[in-house]
């Protein structure tokens, strides 16, 4: 019996319909999903739109080479698992294993990264409401920009955080065998998972450090 | 049994959509990477308006990209691409109707 067989749920005819069930319920999930930061970024656009001057200021006070670099680990990450679910499918499983955990890594990586810019925001007094210190024209509309900056990578950090956790366990099941060419949904739908927070991240990453960043 | 689900019994995920090229995804991570760094260029260049332009095309480019070829959005079901294109469809919506009412409405002054 493979591994295929034995996942088949009564309700299904057939493990194709299985798997179309499952990854149409994932997709409908990340609509939801893309909704819910959705509701952030229009939030964004609105204030930004009344207050252009004072986003600009702030988003200069933003780590660009930081935000750059965790841009390009996420795109790197996401690749890898791609290439995971790749492995898979051609049943190279302790590449596959490999692939998940770096694709875990990196995601590591990205919230130490992330953990250094809320650290020297904080130094910087950047944080309405816990420790803010800027003066000027603008100091109170700028925490518009940082109140909507926290929101939108805090609730991105967690989507990271609960990535990885997904990521460390389909490794896991990975290097026991669980997964083999002809079932790999569990996998696949993680991977769909990652590389949706890596296209939220795609957008906050202009949106967030490359505002009136040209002299 | 039906006839029908007899003859399906064989279907697996071999079915599914095929596995991508090595090549495939490596340069599906190239041109993201590029793209990250024309991103990151092209906002120190003073272009007005345009940098603006820049920031969200190259930022649509690159999650086209990875919907597409990361995501077999292009290789999977139909279906899946239906689904997918309504979320960013009512964003959109939500984008738009929101700064439409910002831009185009005046003021008022409360009347006392």
């Amino acid at each position: 019996m493979n591994a295929s067989a034995s996942h088949l749920r009564e309700q299904f005819d057939d493990p194709v319909q299985q798997r179309e069930a499952s990854t149409l319920g994932m997709w409908a999930f990340l609509t939801t999903e893309i909704l819910f930061f959705g509701v952030l970024f229009a939030g964004y656009a609105f204030c930004r739109v009344m207050f252009p001057e004072a986003f600009a200021e702030a988003s200069r006070h933003t780590d660009m080479l930081l935000g750059t670099l965790e841009t390009a680990v996420l795109l790197t990450s996401s690749c890898a698992a791609a290439l995971a679910v790749r492995e898979v499918q051609l049943g190279g499983r302790r590449v596959a294993t490999w692939l998940l955990l770096a694709t875990a890594a990196l995601g590591i990586a990205f919230l130490v990264m992330h953990g250094f810019e809320y650290v020297a925001e904080y130094h910087e007094g950047l944080i309405p409401g816990i420790r803010y210190t800027r003066h000027g024209p603008h100091a109170a509309s700028m925490q518009l920009f940082f109140c909507l900056y926290y929101f939108i990578t805090g609730f991105h950090g967690l989507h990271v955080s609960i990535g990885v956790g997904l990521l460390l366990a389909m490794a896991w099941r990975t290097h026991r065998g669980a997964f083999d060419q002809d079932y790999h949904t569990p996998l696949e739908l993680t991977a769909l998972y990652w590389h949706l927070v890596d296209i939220v991240w795609i957008f906050v990453y202009p949106l967030i450090y490359l505002i009136g960043r040209a002299p | 049994m039906n006839a029908r689900s007899t003859s399906r019994q064989a279907r697996t995920h071999r079915s599914g959509p095929a596995p991508p090229s090595l090549r495939s995804n490596l340069l599906v991570l190239a041109a993201l990477l590029v793209l990250l760094a024309l991103s990151a260029g092209s906002a120190l260049i003073p272009m007005g308006a345009f940098n603006e332009v820049a920031n969200l095309g190259i930022a649509a480019m690159k999650a086209l990209l990875v919907l597409v070829f990361f995501m077999r959005l292009k290789t999977d079901s139909p279906l899946l691409r239906l689904v997918a294109a309504t979320g960013f469809a009512w964003l959109a919506l939500l984008v738009a109707l929101s700064l439409a009412d910002l831009l185009s409405r005046q003021m008022l002054l409360p009347p006392w």
